[in-house]
């Protein structure tokens, strides 16, 4: 709202200092987005429509400066007599209808009236046109002027749209109206879209002699709607979905008239026709003195809450305990105690309230463990040198299809701000790549990332989290820079894993996303938590990767994580107070023979002095046979009450080895110590 | 004599370069080698000097060879003594390291907040980030047709999903976290003392300044008595442990429709310390967070009883701190993830 000063300075004696002005209504609420010599520049919030005028503006500065307001409309004319055309109103979306008719001479505004509106960001159209648009700035009511030859019988009859109405709005846009709209209408047709916009085939032009001004009171709701569906804002529809002044209609109608004649741009033709048929009532709060104290955590004296109250238009007495206070009609906003106290507050000073600090009266509750979870994740993984990203929920639909085990459980936004934001996300996956894809194209050849969070299909919302690797794992001077693969993506998937105190299991899987023959499930018992893998490259260049080395990674879902993570500390194992005793088998196995069936053998078929089974090496090649690989794996055994021999452990071993070769044709290479 | 001056002044000039054991070697053989030596060829020159000279000479090369065998025997030993042990090696190459890893910028400002609460006593919570329109804003005491639904321009899904726990169906994406408070009060009876972190979205530009999904910390407190000086008292705590030093702070009368009084909190400027520079327009002042005594009909629409309780909120943009913090200006510098941007914010 551009309100100059000197336009202000009619109402009140405020100093000739915009600066000063603006700064004073700035502390008071009102943030000021420019001052541009005597104009000053407000934002007003959502909350004050009465303030979208200059009038109450100086109400504000007048308090903020503690100086008298003038009341504008004491010689106000009042014209008597019957309105020249009947007016009716047949929807409750209209409170009140006040209308005058009035002979014109259309022609330019004055030049002080076109510098005020121009000043105010508002550009001069004609006389009449000029006049509503001055009285709204300066009352804060939007009025309206129809060319009273253009009015069908003519009266006006508000009523809702028939379903399909069309309407010309004074824009030039043909609109197709509906049934929840409210129209101004003649006896007819909708000349107008109430509160919102008037129709061009009964706009002021040249040639008009009669005018209609309207200065009508229209349900909030009801113009906020129509707005909406028309997608049609103005400065009318701003001001009355926010919520007009409904003792403001006949005011802001004999402003206009007393303009009217001021500038010579004609004469009011009978007298005011004011249909309200049912006066809005007066509404008192109650404001007790205890409670302003508390909850500002000051005491402002009496005789300040009561100056600040009735310097903005509040009516006060003294009650028990504090004040009734009687609610002006402009002030839509106040309804209860709490906004009274919002007034004496922003006027008293919030600078002046002195800081304090809210005692403890309970001992905090911990922190929700998803929180708890998140903070362990990024230290773990930071840890294990991977960067933490942090990428969009919603993404392109081409970058998700892909992710999506089936592309109807996306998710879509109904009204997305670009199609680069169309859908949420089905898998961290897809924003890992894009990141990945970005530093890659900077001069990052290595790069480790993860993020976790939300993930979205159509059966709801869940947490994860996502991992991709590219690149040396280690890049030194001393040597290898070999690069990540699918072990180093796997490996992250254990270390997550043991990080919430749980063993997983891994298991051939396939997934459209990565390499066939180098994915996994990653499985938690029965339920699988996500999977590992190789993202499959023509995924990759399709998001702009340059060619180079594989790109791993993995996503875990994390609420069972969480789950198992949940119970008491875990207990630590007593120290083995016996020596274990180690032994290291080779041996030539089937090539397609999964290592955890291997493991699976030794394990059924071993004492339970078998303490631990790792594979330390896997070989195919030379000296191998055809289909086979050499695989070899160090058994620990130990018995915690006792010294084992190597006789008895000797035994397990040819257990095992006969089980093995039973089972899985493997052929011994050699034993070694 | 002045022979034997030349023949020193050459080796002085030679030693200086002989920095190696190597070096050192050559150069007793270039001057005292049996055969070929300088000085070895002085020495027999002398027998072929005439008698009168010859003692003189004599005495000076042979002290010439004396001087030279104890410059080089010093220059060796000098030189011994620097060599590396066995096994020495190069300390001045680089460590080996995986390169390591660091939290996003967002993160580390976000948990830099949380602690700050968490040490004024704080639980922290979280909530889904697909909302229904209850706990998004109804019991925010924004209803259906509310204008102040306009403030904060809303994504909606095209069809509702199952909501994260028990309750309604999710249809938006929340537009401030405040909706896990309300969650947390349907749920919990007061004293309230919470924060609430996590992603938001608004229907917003995408540029410079503004991103579609951006990162809060909101708090609230509820208890008997708890008034705006609590407030005022609590964010000024906040805000000169954000920053790190006492800061001015100045509390601007706003409008929320689920606080009442409302307030904007700015802090004095980081880049002029409040005398007025680009960074702030000239104001000497940056706007930080939004705040307010709690509503009653949030109270109302959660049970909690208004006449009994009071309380105060807040509503912390992450990325806005993290841009003072980093010294970066385009917001969207957060959500690139180039790893020449994320490397330089610390472990």
């Amino acid at each position: 709202m551009k309100a100059p000063l000197t336009w202000m300075r009619e109402f009140a004696p405020l100093p000739d200092d915009a600066a000063a002005v603006a700064s004073r209504l700035g502390a008071c609420g009102f943030e000021v987005a420019s001052v541009d010599g005597d104009v000053i520049d407000f934002e007003i919030t959502a909350n004050r429509p009465d303030c979208l005028s200059v009038y109450g503006l100086a109400r504000e500065a007048a308090t903020a400066f503690d100086v008298a307001l003038t009341s504008g409309d004491t010689s106000l004319p009042d014209p008597q007599g019957k309105a020249s055309i009947p007016v009716s109103i047949g929807d409750a979306g209209c409170a009140r209808y006040a209308m005058a008719v009035a002979s014109v001479t259309i022609g330019p505004s004055p030049e002080w009236l076109a510098a005020r509106l121009a000043a105010a960001g508002v550009r001069p159209i004609n006389n009449i046109v000029d006049i509503t648009n001055y009285v709204m700035l300066e009352v804060g009511h939007p009025m309206h002027a129809f060319d009273l030859a253009k009015l069908g019988g003519p009266e006006i009859r508000v009523r809702r749209a028939r379903d399909k109405e069309a309407l010309v709005t004074l824009d030039g846009v043909r609109r197709t109206l509906d049934d929840t709209m409210l129209v101004i209408a003649d006896r007819e047709r909708a000349v107008a879209v109430a509160g919102v916009m008037g129709g061009a085939g009964s706009e002021v032009s040249a040639a008009t002699t009669k005018v209609a001004f309207e200065s009508a009171w229209f349900l909030p709701a009801s113009v906020r709607s129509a707005s909406r569906r028309l997608g049609l804002k103005t400065e009318a529809s701003a001001r009355f979905e926010r919520g007009a002044d409904i003792s403001a209609p006949a005011r802001a109608l004999r402003r206009a008239l007393q303009l009217l004649t001021q500038t010579g741009a004609g004469e009011v033709t009978g007298g005011i026709s004011d249909v309200y048929p049912r006066p809005a009532a007066a509404r008192t709060v109650e404001l007790s003195r205890a409670r302003l104290a508390r909850l500002l955590g000051d005491t402002v004296p009496d005789t300040h809450v009561e100056r600040i109250l009735v310097h903005l238009g509040f009516a006060v007495r003294g009650a028990a305990g504090g004040w009734s206070v009687d609610v002006p009609t402009f002030r839509v906003d106040v309804a209860r105690e709490a906004d009274l106290i919002e007034e004496v507050g922003r006027h008293w000073g919030f600078d002046r309230i002195p800081a304090t600090f809210p005692a403890l009266s309970a001992v905090p509750r911990p922190m929700s463990p998803a929180i708890a979870r998140d903070r362990k994740l990024r230290r773990i993984l930071t840890g294990a040198g991977l960067q933490e990203a942090c990428t969009f929920t919603f993404i392109e639909r081409e970058a998700a299809e892909p992710f999506a085990a089936d592309a109807n459980t996306l998710v879509p936004i109904a009204n997305p701000l670009s199609e680069k934001f169309a859908v949420l996300r089905p898998s961290l996956l897809p924003g890992l790549v894009d990141a990945l894809v970005y530093s890659r194209r900077r001069e990052t050849a290595d790069v480790r990332i993860f993020e976790s969070g939300a993930v979205f299909s159509s059966a709801g919302e869940t947490t994860s989290v996502g991992w991709l690797l590219t690149g040396a794992r280690l890049s030194h001077w001393s040597g290898d820079a070999s690069p990540a693969d699918f072990f180093d993506a796997r490996g992250i998937a254990d270390l997550v894993s043991a990080a919430f105190g749980v063993t997983v299991s891994a298991r051939a899987a396939t997934r459209p996303w990565f390499v066939p023959g180098r994915t996994a499930e990653i499985a938690l018992g029965d339920d699988v938590l996500g999977v590992v893998g190789e993202i499959v490259p023509a995924l990759l260049a399709a998001r702009g990767l340059p060619a180079g080395p594989p790109v791993v990674g993995g996503e875990l879902a994390l609420a069972p994580l969480v789950r198992e993570d949940a119970g008491a500390p875990r207990r630590s194992t007593p120290l083995p107070r016996f020596p274990s005793i180690v032994r290291d088998l080779s041996f030539f196995i089937g090539e397609r023979l999964p290592a955890a069936e291997v493991r699976g053998t030794i394990r059924s078929n071993a004492p339970p002095t078998l303490v631990s089974v790792r594979e330390f090496d896997r070989y195919q090649g030379k000296g191998v046979p055809d289909g086979m690989i050499s695989l070899s794996v160090r058994l620990t055994f130990r018995d915690n009450d006792r010294t084992l021999t190597d006789v008895e452990v000797q035994r397990s071993v040819d257990a095992i080895l006969a089980a093995l070769a039973a089972r899985h044709g493997a052929i011994l290479r050699g034993k070694t110590e | 004599m002045s022979l034997v001056d030349d023949l020193r002044s050459e080796f002085h000039a030679a030693l200086a370069g002989a920095t190696s054991p190597a070096a050192a070697r050559a150069l007793r053989d270039q001057f005292l080698s049996r055969k070929q030596g300088k000085v070895t060829a002085l020495l027999k020159a002398v027998g072929a000097a005439p008698a009168d000279e010859r003692r003189v000479l004599g005495a000076a090369a042979n002290a010439l060879k004396q001087d030279i065998e104890a410059a080089l025997d010093a220059r060796e030993a000098e030189l011994a003594a620097g060599a590396p042990p066995p096994g020495a090696v190069d300390v001045t190459l680089p460590g080996r390291l995986a390169a390591p890893g660091r939290r996003h910028p967002l993160t580390q400002v976000r948990e830099r907040i949380e602690d700050i609460f968490l040490g004024m006593g704080y639980q922290i919570i979280d909530g889904p980030e697909l909302e229904d329109d209850w706990h998004n804003f109804e019991a925010l005491n924004m209803p259906p047709e509310h204008p102040a639904r306009d403030m904060q321009d809303t994504l909606y899904l095209a069809a509702p999903v199952p909501p994260m726990s028990a309750g309604r169906p999710a249809t938006l994406l929340r537009t401030h976290t405040s909706g896990m408070q309300i969650r947390y009060m349907e749920a919990h009876k007061p004293p309230v003392r919470i924060i609430a972190p996590g992603r938001v979205y608004r229907r917003d530009n995408f540029d410079a300044t503004h991103t579609p999904m951006f990162t809060q910390v909101e708090g609230l407190v509820v208890d008997e008595g708890i008034s705006l000086g609590d407030l005022k008292g609590t964010l000024n705590t906040f805000a000169s442990q954000f920053f790190g030093r006492e800061i001015r702070t100045r509390f601007r009368p706003s409008f929320f429709p689920y606080t009442e009084p409302s307030a904007e909190l700015d802090v004095e400027c980081q880049g002029c310390d409040g005398t007025g520079c680009g960074l702030c327009k000239q104001t000497g002042w940056i706007e930080i967070l939004g705040c307010g005594m709690v509503h009653p009909a949030v109270f109302e629409a959660v049970g909690y009883d208004p006449a009994v309780y009071t309380g105060f909120a807040f509503g912390v943009g992450i990325e806005r701190l993290a841009l003072r913090l980093y010294g970066v200006d385009d917001i969207r510098m957060f959500y690139e993830n180039d790893l020449r941007f994320l490397g330089q914010v610390p472990l």
